[in-house]
């Protein structure tokens, strides 16, 4: 099932692994105050780098993260 | 839209008389819907009203669980933002089965080698395949199989994929964060590092 082309981009999702991460619902309970922070020009992924983790591997969550931040932006 | 502070919106939405809040918080979740996703086009602008009301009835029926660790304003759009994406993604993955998916992998070719290799280095990205195939096989479990090869490797939704797998996003997580764990103790386990591996396959 593994297919030759398949190698790298496992190889880099697991060497990305983390022995302790957040799932999502844990990370969308803290993503409005990241966005805020990030709006905010606080060093948002030095604060909550879990969330920050988890956006960096997740990217369903961290398309809400993009929305979020543009909508946050524009109103 | 009358400014207000986070504990002016909770009074007013929880209050007597809601629908000015009500109505200035739809106007800002319409136009934070535009901004997010204006660009998307087919005719999804026609949409954001709805998505907006739908927001609105899981808002107010969640007021108790607002921390006020942010605006009331952002933790609104959250919501917002969440229910514009889930049905996004279910409109453009409602069609695509796991089955057929993984049905359609295991006819596709696998991919020749490159033709460029040496006999040195082609022998060793099939130890190194052949390594990561077992373990796949046989330390991972028949869902976190399917999850990785779905999650990870054809890149659908993680959303998508677990309401296909009959489970939640954050489960569904947890369950390739496990199986992430597996395979990194295997490799270690192995001898083998990521940074070999990727210059094996001309990717370090």
């Amino acid at each position: 099932m593994l297919k030759r082309d398949d190698v790298v981009k496992l190889v880099r999702v697991v060497a990305e692994t983390r022995e302790i991460e957040i799932g999502c619902d844990e990370c969308f309970e803290q993503l409005d105050s990241f966005a805020e922070a990030e709006l905010s020009g606080v060093e948002a992924s030095a604060a909550m780098p879990l969330v920050r983790d988890h956006l960096d591997k997740c990217a369903d969550c961290h398309s809400k993260f993009e929305a979020l931040r543009t909508a946050v932006r524009s109103t | 839209m009358r400014e207000r502070t986070n504990e002016q919106w909770l009074a007013d939405l929880r209050g007597p008389n809601p629908d000015e809040a009500l109505a200035d918080l739809y106007d800002l979740l319409v136009r934070g819907l535009r901004a997010a996703f204006g660009g998307y086009g087919g005719g999804l602008e026609a949409n954001f009203g709805d998505f907006a009301q739908e927001a609105l009835i899981k808002i107010t029926g969640s007021l108790d669980s607002f921390r006020g660790e942010s605006r009331f304003t952002t933790w609104a759009q959250k919501i917002a933002m969440n229910v514009a994406l889930t049905e996004l993604k279910r409109r453009r993955w409602h069609d695509v089965s796991l089955q057929e998916l993984f049905a359609r992998r295991e006819a596709a070719d696998r991919g020749p080698a490159d033709t460029q290799l040496t006999a040195e280095q082609l022998a060793l990205q099939n130890t190194v395949l052949g390594e990561l195939r077992r373990m796949i096989d046989e330390e991972l479990t028949d869902r976190q199989r399917e999850a990785v090869v779905a999650v990870i490797l054809e890149e659908m939704p993680i959303s998508e994929v677990a309401r296909s797998m009959g489970t939640n996003q954050n489960a569904l997580y947890k369950l390739l964060h496990d199986a992430r764990k597996k395979l990194k103790r295997q490799m270690e386990a192995a001898g083998l590092s990521a940074k070999e591996v990727l210059a094996v396959f001309d990717e370090g």
